[in-house]
């Protein structure tokens, strides 16, 4: 009776406990969806939520033709799943040859890959800044999409996945007479559906949350991504306020509902990119 | 493999020349499947990174095209410059801030979930959720809450500090959101560690009649160890590249308070098209990130007890 009473003590207390410390988390996000339904009289008057619900700032951001929020929004779909797809393919095809295929180099190309990750990527943006220009690529969908078309990270991450399969497994398709191709595309890949959606769900999220790229190789509004729209919208009135943070939910809901929905993937996408940075 | 050989020996002597060409094909075809990532890689990859290395070894014109060789010219340039300097101390501040408190607010979130309670995978979710937010949306978030006039934080402490602005508060605020953007990465590995650390250790402790500290401080934190060392450098290197939230909440100033190097590249190559010396900082940050990483590969080779 009395640990009973003591085990239900100590349940409230880590309640309780957890309430401030996830406050801490949310505030930042429910204060900016207070703000975004506020009327800009009561930004101005300092409350912290808005006496009735007003939509006005979120109409204005979809329906103002100044701001192309629409346009923005598909930008930053076209380019994502673009990316999305393009590395799932590309870190599939080498980690197919990493971990099925024997040939000459391989340690050295594999740790020349590996490598790459040393590099952050803010050290080679001068450089490939200037390619891309010199190319005239500077605003397209194809300079937000080529230079991420395979990562490192992601070869890796399918590789690991790759190594877990019986040697048996090719060995059997190869004596059926499956060509490598073959055995990649109707075995391998269908087997590897956890790791692709840890990669997927990894690099959407990477390409959507972009910023300093996009911000160097978009000038026009027909190419820009949400991100740089909505930082672009800032303004110093209170007016300018209620419209950034109804941009700032807009951008935000994609990046939750695949958190959400893939939280799992996502998170083993995560483990393997951290080492990456 | 066999039968296959057996196959073409049987054709015609006309095609004789084929098991040659297809024994080439299939000596080529490893090399075919690399071709797209080393394709991706060769591009935006190495050349660029040997193209820093080069440009950083000239002066350009503002097409970034290397026009006059000035050797180490550049790197002279920089490591004689004050600002460089300054840069460079207002990095490492920014670094140990952000490093520093994403651990600590990892570990207290970790530990809070750390055993089942009712709300438990919500608390847990919640303590995730940063990751999925973008740098720029946070920024945008966090202009609005360090409003000097209509902010929320001045609004609750009843003061009209402005956080942005004032160089005493400028660094700290952001490297206060970018704790609260990486508070989700540290949350994510530090409760991975957790879980990691056999139950029968904490059994054996209660035994002994250690309470929550002691088992905090002489079972937890040790074991731990290895993944707070990982995290921290995991912290380091993220917050030597962070971008989006300098430029957007203070872009690099007042006067030059946050001018972190990654933001001092930034203003050298596209607004004073030094790319020249751009470059430069960009090799001398791409070493000390490299210098982080081979510590922490050679630390990790030492520690690891599994």
């Amino acid at each position: 009776m009395l640990a009973l009473h003591r085990k239900s003590l100590h349940t409230t207390g880590k309640i309780l406990l957890n309430i401030p410390m996830m406050m801490l988390i949310l505030i930042p996000l429910l204060y900016t969806l207070s703000v975004s339904l506020m009327p800009t009289d009561e930004i101005y008057k300092n409350v912290l939520i808005p006496s009735s619900i007003n939509l006005a700032n979120y109409r204005n951001a979809f329906t103002n033709p100044n701001y192309h929020f629409i346009r923005f929004i598909f930008n930053s779909f076209i380019v994502s799943v673009s990316v999305m797809l393009g590395q799932m393919l590309t870190c599939s095809l080498a980690a197919f040859a990493f971990s099925f295929l024997e040939f000459k180099g391989k340690k050295v190309l594999f740790i020349l890959i590996l490598s790459t990750m040393m590099v952050p990527g803010e050290t080679t943006i001068i450089a490939n800044y200037l390619t891309v220009s010199s190319l005239g690529w500077l605003d397209s969908y194809w300079v937000l999409i080529a230079p991420y078309l395979c990562s490192a990270m992601g070869i890796f991450l399918l590789r690991q996945f790759h190594l877990t399969f019986a040697k048996e497994l090719h060995e059997a398709s190869r004596l059926d007479g499956c060509a490598n191709w073959q055995f990649l595309l109707w075995v391998v890949i269908p087997l590897s559906r956890p790791a692709l959606g840890a990669l997927g769900a990894y690099v959407f999220l990477n390409t959507w949350n972009q910023y300093l790229w996009p911000l160097l190789v978009t000038n026009s509004t027909t190419y820009r991504t949400v991100q740089i729209g909505i930082s672009m919208l800032y303004d110093v009135d209170a007016e300018g306020m209620g419209l950034m943070m109804a941009g700032v939910i807009i951008v935000i809901v994609p990046s939750l509902t695949v958190f959400i929905f893939m939280q799992k993937q996502l998170i083993n996408g995560l483990m393997a990119g951290a080492v990456k940075g | 493999m066999l039968l296959s050989k057996k196959r073409q020996s049987l054709a015609l002597p006309i095609s004789r020349i084929a098991p040659a060409r297809k024994s080439l094909l299939s000596a080529a075809e490893p090399y075919l499947y690399l071709l797209p990532a080393f394709a991706v890689f060769g591009v935006f990859l190495f050349y660029p990174f040997f193209r820093t290395i080069y440009l950083s070894a000239f002066l350009t014109n503002k097409y970034g095209q290397a026009r006059v060789f000035v050797g180490l010219g550049n790197y002279i340039d920089i490591f004689s410059s004050s600002s460089f300097w300054n840069s460079l101390w207002i990095t490492l501040q920014f670094v140990l801030m952000v490093a520093v408190g994403g651990l600590v607010m990892g570990l207290i979130t970790s530990l809070l979930t750390a055993k089942a309670f009712p709300g438990h995978t919500l608390a847990a979710a919640t303590y995730a959720m940063p990751v999925a937010i973008a740098s720029a949306a946070a920024s945008m978030t966090f202009r609005m809450i360090l409003h000097p006039t209509n902010g929320l934080l001045n609004n609750l402490l009843g003061t009209s500090v402005n956080w942005r602005g004032d160089p005493a508060w400028a660094l700290l605020s952001v490297a206060a959101m970018t704790i609260w953007l990486s508070s989700g990465i540290n949350f994510i590995f530090l409760s991975a560690g957790l879980r990691n650390i056999p139950d029968a250790m904490y059994e054996a402790a209660a035994i002994d009649g250690a309470g929550y500290f002691g088992k905090l401080w002489h079972i937890t934190l040790p074991s731990l160890s290895p993944t707070l060392f990982f995290q921290i450098i995991i912290n380091i290197i993220y917050a030597f590249q962070s971008f989006s939230q300098i430029r957007l909440l203070t872009d690099g100033g007042p006067g030059e308070a946050t001018n972190v190097i990654v933001y001092a590249i930034y203003r050298d190559a596209f607004f004073n098209f030094r790319f020249g010396t751009a470059s430069a900082r960009s090799v001398v940050l791409f070493i000390i990130i490299m210098a982080i990483t081979l510590v922490q590969f050679s630390m990790e080779k030492r520690s690891v007890h599994y």
